[in-house]
């Protein structure tokens, strides 16, 4: 990145013996959308306490506009921060709540209430200035929040796991909200999440994490069609792992050899050597059924297995021990348990991952 | 540990330091200076230096030396302060009776003639090795185990070994069992009430259960002297039971109730009665409401259920409830004090009575040592048990 | 209706009784003309308030209480809130969590023996006989009740609010002042009570420490009760009791509306 707003360099920290975080790197442009993402335990929130300053990092060095910031106290940051359960103020109305941090920069009266009427109205919830954050509802309390955290027009928010308490309709709504203002407010935002497909759909790049350390970083399509790691493709979605070994590589294209016996195309940009063994990942929804591929890798397989999903059929099937998860939309001719399909799928959906 | 987080902590301390400070010079130190007292006894050594000098080279069986008597007698010419000599007096006195008659003679021969004097001639009993015995260890050391062996009823005999004393002067013993029986006594008795009155506060709801808990809470809130009130103005000899019981005819003359232990008893484990329901509530709430239907699911009679399930669980709050009760009552003074006799004093009483009473701090000192201790092993039991719950829930 | 029940009903009747009734029976003496505290009370009047509120011994130790308890409430809460500011961490070094075990101590101590050893070195620095005396050792069984109270609204209150109000630009003790304290608010206000009671109720530590001209209430009824029982005992007991009631219903309520409140 040439002009990073944000740099983590080689972060470390830990809690006694345990590291949480180690090595970090990582850098930020400005107006980005980044989330991070990862399992419980990874760290994601340690991160963001060291970026808001609650937590200071064992070693390395954080810099935010060019400034080094990791021994500046949290209220000098000027970053602002978006709980998981909102941490509003409970004995405080919702307009005193949101006046807080312009009170804290000793603006004038009148300004304060001009902007806390603004923002409220940004959030639509103009009518409920002199309620108490217990009188809301979650989304209600969520958007103060925002609110909140967006008033003083800081320079990064961040915001850990900040719709996790709320119900799946709520939350897609808070979604569009959130990308919305992103846009308009052309805020740079480090999101926390624990769920993959609100990371996918939000974010203009989500990093990976697993016990601390980065295991992928990228755009949130390269991520899901292109995983580096196979953690990351579990991870993300829904995967088929297969091992096999390679016979021979020509161009971009690897002939690998299943344990079975088959043999399967496959599209990579590294070099594999022959012999080597390596593992693929091929995502459920890309595997045809029913249907020869003349480019691509053809199987023959017996259902074992067939759940209604909806929108979707979700067969098992086994083929010469190797078991493979298909997503299948439900116009498919009606298939029975023990059936024999054919499947296909292209050498560029197969990919090979780290192990 | 990097710089901030080390700040952290000098933070915390820093907040903690006024209180710590406060509760060490305030607290720690009046109960240093209280063991202190139990064991200090620099009256003789301050006053016969030349006497702790000379006897240092004595067998203490053989006669007293020439030198010995000579260095006594000029130290009591040194002691100017009658108080002082007072002090000294009442010192050797109490190792061994006989000197408060015969300290006032010599120090007045002492102070009338100039040169040395024969002190055998001129009493007696300083022919008697034992009191020169006496003198020797008052004077030789600023420390004494005397009253933490007299509190248990333990004396050093001539010879400097311990022996126990004569059985018409034990008294402490006699106060410490009495101390401990009536503590048991009233433990026992908040257990017979707390235990099932908990059962039945944890099983009922709503008002039911306000109105138990508000009548254990409201005289836990009320000053303890109102309670002692209301039990001395009940239990008199024309007060209001004693009348009841008169006029209903189930006794002619007033009943004995208080100035005697029964009084005490009543009055203690209405008392102390809620230290023993609370914990015993508060297990009991904590145990899951659909235990005892699950335990009857499963085929178990109520009373199985209640015998297996409830009792066990229950049992835990009764052994804290007992500990804090028990701990409590061993050191009661103002109901003991105020309802009891002269024969149903607490140690706190003894205690109470050596300070103001008798201004022997050395007694004082030494028996509350005992009580402290007895209450801190208590206390150290009780917090090791509630660490396990919760660490064990 | 069972047997069980049946049981239950007259056990519990029972241990209400034998725990309410002392307290409810002496009530109606506190208005009795005679001097005697007998029932049945032979005629009413207020003359024991009125002994009570006027009589020098009566009137001098209630405002020597009032004055030991506002001077001990003040200490108290003040040297408690504090320190359980610098408790409340719950990943301190084992040097503050033993601390904290000890701060519990004073509750514990019987009082004969502290009063013992505060006699004793209090003499060495001129505080017996002392008002300051009197508000230092009342102080020390006090401060116990603020650090429980405090601590316990501490612990309850989410780090992460005071978080939040820091990366909104206050700093330290902005955050103490508009955040923490606030929400502790109840716990130091019923630390303060406790503190107050406490010293209202102590008698043990007042004997050893205290002088005649600081007696207190408490301390006048002690040897009222132990020396010459009279009827005032019981219109100060009647104050007692209507007092701790009336406080308890206001706390009731005041916890009460709040809770409605929230749940609003
Ligand atoms: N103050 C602390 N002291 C000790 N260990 C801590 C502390 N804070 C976090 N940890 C540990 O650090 C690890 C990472 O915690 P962190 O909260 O960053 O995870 P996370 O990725 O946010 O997980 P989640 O998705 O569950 O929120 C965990 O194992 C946690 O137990
Ligand atoms: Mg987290």
């Amino acid at each position: 990145m040439n002009n990073p707003f944000i740099r983590l360099e080689e972060v470390s920290k830990s809690f006694g013996l345990l590291t949480v975080v180690e090595g970090l790197n990582l850098e930020i442009g400005k107006g980005e959308f980044i989330s991070l993402l990862g399992p419980s335990g990874s760290g994601k929130t340690t991160i963001l306490m060291m970026l808001a300053g609650f937590e200071n990092p064992t070693s390395g060095a954080i810099w935010a506009g060019g400034k080094r910031i990791d021994s500046l106290p949290p209220h000098r940051r000027n970053m602002g921060v978006v709980f998981q359960n909102y941490a509003l103020f409970p004995h405080m109305t919702v307009s005193q709540n949101v006046a807080f941090p312009l009170k804290m920069r000793s603006l004038p009266r009148a300004e304060v209430k001009e902007r806390v009427g603004k923002a409220l109205d940004m959030v639509q919830l103009g009518s409920l200035a002199e309620r108490r954050p217990s009188q809301l509802s979650g989304g209600q309390q969520q958007r103060v929040a925002l609110a909140r955290a967006l008033i003083f027009e800081p320079e990064v928010v961040l915001m850990d796991e900040p719709l996790g308490a709320l119900d799946k309709q709520l939350r897609e709504q808070m979604q569009l909200d959130i990308r919305d203002l992103h846009r308009r407010l052309k805020l740079t935002i480090v999101f926390v999440t624990h769920d993959q497909s609100e990371a996918l759909t939000m974010s203009d790049r989500i990093a990976i994490f697993n016990r601390g350390k980065i295991e992928q970083i990228g755009k949130p399509s390269d991520i899901y069609d292109h995983p580096s790691t196979q953690f990351v493709a579990e991870f993300i979605g829904e995967t088929n792992l297969v091992w096999g070994t390679v016979k021979s590589m020509e161009g971009g294209t690897a002939r690998v050899q299943l344990p079975a016996g088959q043999q399967v195309l496959v599209e990579t940009a590294t070099d594999l050597g022959p012999n080597s063994k390596v593992c693929l990942s091929i995502r459920p929804e890309r595997i045809k059924v029913g249907r020869r591929e003349a480019a691509g890798n053809n199987i023959t397989a017996a259902v074992s297995d067939i759940v209604y999903h909806g929108d979707h059929l979700r067969l098992i099937a086994r083929s010469d021990g190797q078991s493979l998860i298909i997503k299948t939309d439900r116009s498919q001719p009606t298939l029975s348990i023990g059936d024999e399909v054919q499947l296909s799928f292209l050498s560029s959906d197969c990919w090979v991952v780290r192990p | 540990m990097n710089a901030p987080r080390l700040s952290k902590q000098v933070i915390s301390l820093a907040l903690v330091a006024p209180l710590l400070l406060f509760l060490i010079v305030f607290f720690a130190l009046p109960l240093v200076t209280m063991m202190k007292s139990a064991v200090s006894d620099p009256v003789a050594a301050r006053t016969l230096p030349a006497t702790a000098r000379s006897v240092s080279s004595w067998n203490r069986t053989s006669p007293p030396t020439v030198e010995m008597q000579a260095a006594f007698v000029a130290d009591l010419r040194q002691i100017s302060d009658d108080q002082l000599f007072g002090d000294l007096v009442r010192r050797l006195n109490s190792a061994k009776s006989g000197f408060r008659t015969l300290m006032p003679k010599t120090r007045k021969a002492a102070l009338d003639t100039a040169g040395s004097i024969d002190l055998v001639a001129l009493d007696k009993r300083w022919g008697d090795i034992s009191y020169w015995q006496a003198v020797s260890v008052a004077a030789s050391s600023k420390i004494t185990d005397r009253n933490l062996l007299a509190a248990v009823d333990l004396q050093r005999d001539a010879s400097g070994a311990i022996a126990s004393v004569p059985a018409d002067a034990s008294a402490n013993k006699a106060i410490m069992l009495r101390t401990f029986v009536m503590a048991l006594t009233v433990t026992g008795a908040c257990v017979l009430i707390g235990f099932p009155f908990a059962m039945i506060a944890a099983s009922v709801d709503g008002w039911k259960r306000q109105l138990l808990l508000g009548a254990v809470l409201l005289p836990l809130w009320t000053s303890l002297l109102v309670r002692t009130a209301a039990w001395f103005i009940l239990l008199q000899d024309r007060g209001l039971i004693n009348s009841v019981l008169m006029q209903s005819g189930v006794t002619s003359s007033p009943i004995p109730l208080i100035f005697n232990r029964a009084g005490v008893i009543i009055a203690m484990t209405h008392v102390l009665l809620p230290f023993m329901v609370l914990p015993i509530f508060s297990v009991l709430i904590g145990i899951p409401k659909n235990l005892m239907p699950a335990a009857a699911s499963l085929g178990a009679h109520p009373v199985r259920a209640f015998l297996n399930v409830l009792l066990p669980l229950g049992l835990r709050g009764v052994v804290s409830g007992s500990l804090l009760v028990f701990m409590s009552a061993l050191g009661y003074y103002i109901t003991p004090a105020l309802i009891g006799g002269a024969k149903d004093q607490m140690i706190s009483s003894v205690i109470a009575y050596y300070a103001t009473g008798a201004a022997n701090w050395g007694m004082a000192g030494a028996l509350g040592l005992v009580l402290l201790a007895a209450t801190m092993i208590l206390y150290a039991i009780y917090l090791r048990l509630s660490s396990e719950r919760e660490t064990s829930p | 209706m069972s047997v069980l029940r049946f049981s239950k009903l007259i056990f519990g009747s029972a241990t209400v009784f034998f725990l309410i009734a002392p307290l409810i029976a002496i009530l109606p003496l506190a208005f009795t003309d005679s001097v005697f505290l007998n029932y049945p009370i032979p005629a009413y009047s207020t003359r024991w308030f009125v002994e009570l509120f006027t009589a020098g011994v009566w009137q001098r130790s209630i405002i020597n209480s009032l004055i030991i308890g506002c001077g001990t409430t003040v200490l108290a809460t003040f040297l408690g809130t504090v320190g359980a500011l610098g408790l409340r961490d719950k990943q301190l070094s084992l040097v503050l969590t033993t601390i904290k075990t000890v701060f519990l101590l004073p509750m514990v101590v019987p009082a004969v023996v502290l009063g013992v050893g505060m006699q004793l070195m209090f003499a060495r620095y001129a505080l017996t006989n002392t008002y300051l005396g009197v508000i230092i050792a009342h102080t020390v069984v006090a401060v116990p009740f603020v650090v429980v109270n405090v601590l316990a609204v501490l612990q309850g209150i989410d780090r992460r609010l005071e978080q939040a109000a820091a990366s909104l630009g206050a700093a330290p003790v902005t955050v103490l002042k508009q955040v923490t304290l606030p929400l502790a608010l109840p716990g130091i206000v019923s630390g303060a009570v406790f503190a107050f009671a406490t010293s209202l109720d102590e008698v043990v530590l007042t004997l050893f420490v205290a002088g005649p001209n600081q007696r207190t209430l408490a301390r006048q009824m002690f040897s009222t009760i132990r020396e010459n029982i009279s009827p005032a005992i019981a219109a100060a007991a009647f104050v007692f009791i209507v007092g701790t009631v009336l406080i308890a219903i206001v706390v009731n309520f005041s916890r009460g509306t709040k809770r409605a409140k929230e749940v609003r």
